[in-house]
């Protein structure tokens, strides 16, 4: 009886530590999350077009690309 | 001692056990039976509690992924001033680590008066927990979501932005709330007496918000909002809108306002500055309209496009005089020649040949005086006179662009028909939401097929050798037309010094692959559309084609 007593017990414990590890985990992936959508939100902020120009003309003193010319080729027969 | 005192010393203990028992036991029982439920419920309530979990917001996209709206983890910090022991050292310990004024939140963090204060509302977390790690008794903490605009200036008219409760305010962050925002879950949890989860007994999952797919491209859009910005600067005008669109599908590839504004501080800008006027405001069209008189004229076979007039340089229409720009003699002029040298009495008499009725029948066809249907809040349908209100000089100056009130992304659709071959097909700015399949947008043919292309024509010989010629992009053919409009007066007339200039066209002109519009108003220096809104297209046409690796036609 009293055997029977201390696994119920035990079981008890065991489970409750687990739950307590699933919670933790739990919380682990969120800060995850929220690491992950912070650094995308950052990646996103410097990877923005405009920021990118304006470092290219204030900073390396870069200048707008010419404009593309198109050549017209004609095929001339053998 | 006797044996008979230690015997009754001994029964006298007994008794006073048997009494403490006796209390003991109805205690118990009366904690068991009669108070059972009480404490069964204070038990639960210090045990387990139920928190809500809030949604992630969708993240909004441009075409190519690109995000213009996410979401970030923030935290909240709050306090009771009631459990706060020392206020002044709490200040100081809020200051060192959030940042905020010691000043400022010390009178909020002494006033005893309140059991609830924010500190701060989506603090940083980094910051806001190096407070927490002070274990100051009398502050909390919750997690929260802040929106972010990692693109900044870029398109932060027509993303709008969702404010400190994660909801959308305006822009499309209002049109597609429901969508963005998804559904709160929540779930039940039993702690230890240190606040720590031991186990959750209940869960009810919510669902986060979908992810928005735009038709808009950050580059162009960037492109577009500096070309803007220069164009403002050089003619000193009070504000400039650009509209570039895909005729093909009706896709939105930039929509642009200047002044503009930091997406992430929309609270610090004035809210006249927050509307996309692209899409809510109008304006008199001016010569830019010319084209509905000249399509409907053509489509209902009043004309050709090589139908002739003989023009003087005025005519009177009921108590008003019609003239063109330029001071010139009678004129022969066809049809083409009239829209290629935006003539003013040529269109005006060809109008009267329509007549008012025809003239309002292809006002309506080509969507002006309705929404255009864009996927965008408070859009403003335009205004246009009904028949019955007309005057007689009406037939004089609508058909001109004057005395009607469009929205520029009216006047696009309207050019996108042109474009598109006869068929118009709604503007919109979403391209899909989540993984689905982007919707067949709404398509109506408003001319045919020949008339459209004859039109095209027309405009392109603005482009050539008319009013536009500044549109020009090396190594494309544009079709395009100028605009000049005064700005009504307020006092029934219009003004001598205010005016729209602006200019609408596509390329390439054979297969047209992009229309833009440029409005730019009250330039000063200069006042023409050819002269101040026709560069500006040239510029945004520029970088869109090679951008796009569109071919020359």
């Amino acid at each position: 009886m009293a055997a029977l007593l201390a696994g119920i017990v035990a079981l008890n414990v065991a489970a409750l530590r687990l739950n307590m590890r699933v919670e933790q985990l739990d919380n682990q992936r969120d800060e995850l999350v929220t690491k992950r959508e912070n650094i995308q939100s950052q990646l996103s902020a410097t990877a923005a077009a405009g920021r990118i120009e304006e470092l290219a003309t204030k900073t390396l003193h870069l200048g707008a690309p010419a404009s593309t010319t198109y050549l017209e080729l004609k095929h001339r027969g053998p | 001692m006797t044996a008979r005192v230690a015997n009754r010393r001994i029964r006298l203990l007994i008794a006073l056990f048997a009494a403490v028992f006796a209390v003991a036991l109805l205690r118990a029982g009366w904690l068991q039976a009669v108070r059972a439920q009480a404490l069964g419920n204070l038990a639960t309530n210090q045990h387990r509690e139920t928190i809500d979990v809030p949604p992630h917001r969708g993240t909004i996209y441009d075409r190519l992924g690109v995000e213009l709206a996410v979401g970030s983890r923030a935290t909240t910090v709050y306090a009771n001033p009631r459990q706060i022991q020392d206020p002044r050292a709490a200040a100081m310990a809020v200051e060192q680590t959030l940042g905020l004024s010691a000043d400022k939140v010390y009178p909020v963090l002494a006033d005893r008066s309140r059991g609830f204060v924010y500190v701060e509302r989506q603090a940083d977390p980094g910051l806001a927990q190096s407070l927490q790690d002070k274990h100051i008794q009398g502050f909390g903490f919750y997690d929260e979501e802040r929106r972010d605009y990692p693109q900044k200036r870029i398109g932060a008219s027509v993303l709008g932005y969702a404010g400190v409760d994660n909801k959308g305010l305006a822009g499309l962050e209002l049109e597609l709330d429901k969508t963005l925002t998804g559904t709160q879950g929540e779930k039940t949890i039993v702690k230890d007496p240190f606040g720590r989860t031991l186990q959750v007994v209940d869960s009810k999952p919510g669902s986060d918000g979908k992810n928005v797919y735009l038709t808009l491209d950050h580059s162009i859009q960037g492109q577009v909002e500096r070309v803007l910005a220069e164009t403002r600067e050089r003619w000193a005008a009070k504000s400039a809108s650009a509209i570039v669109m895909d005729p093909r599908t009706g896709g939105i590839l930039a929509i642009a306002n200047d002044p503009g504004y930091d997406a992430n501080k929309f609270s610090q800008v004035p809210q006249d500055r927050q509307r996309n006027r692209a899409v809510t405001d109008t304006y008199e069209p001016g010569s830019t309209f010319k084209i509905v008189t000249i399509s409907g004229a053509l489509e209902s076979g009043i004309v050709t496009p090589s139908t002739k007039f003989t023009l003087p340089y005025e005519i009177q229409v009921a108590d008003r005089k019609i003239h063109d720009a330029e001071p010139r003699g009678t004129q022969t002029m066809t049809t083409d020649q009239i829209l290629s040298r935006s003539s003013n009495v040529g269109v005006v008499t060809i109008a009267q040949e329509l007549g008012e009725t025809g003239i309002n029948d292809w006002i309506h066809r080509f969507g002006f005086g309705r929404p255009t249907g864009i996927d965008y809040p408070g859009e403003s349908k335009g205004i246009v006179l009904p028949p019955e209100k007309w005057s007689g000089s009406t037939i004089g100056n609508v058909p001109i662009g004057q005395g009607i009130a469009v929205t520029p992304v009216q006047m696009i659709a309207a050019y996108g028909a042109i474009a598109n071959r006869g068929v118009m097909i709604e503007p919109h700015l979403v391209d899909r939401i989540g993984n689905g399949e982007a919707p067949e947008p709404v398509r109506r043919r408003v001319v045919t097929t020949k008339t459209a292309d004859e039109v095209r024509h027309m405009l392109r010989e603005v482009v050539e050798e008319g009013s536009g010629t500044a549109a020009q992009v090396p190594g494309y053919r544009i079709a395009g037309k100028t605009g000049t409009a005064a700005k009504p007066d307020g006092a029934g007339g219009y003004s001598t010094s205010a005016y729209v200039a602006s200019f609408v066209g596509f390329v390439p002109a054979k297969h047209p692959r992009l229309v833009i519009l440029v409005a730019v108003d009250e330039p000063r220096g200069a006042i023409w559309g050819g002269v101040v809104a026709a560069p500006a297209f040239a510029e945004i046409a520029n970088f869109a084609l090679q951008y796009l690796e569109i071919p020359p036609d």
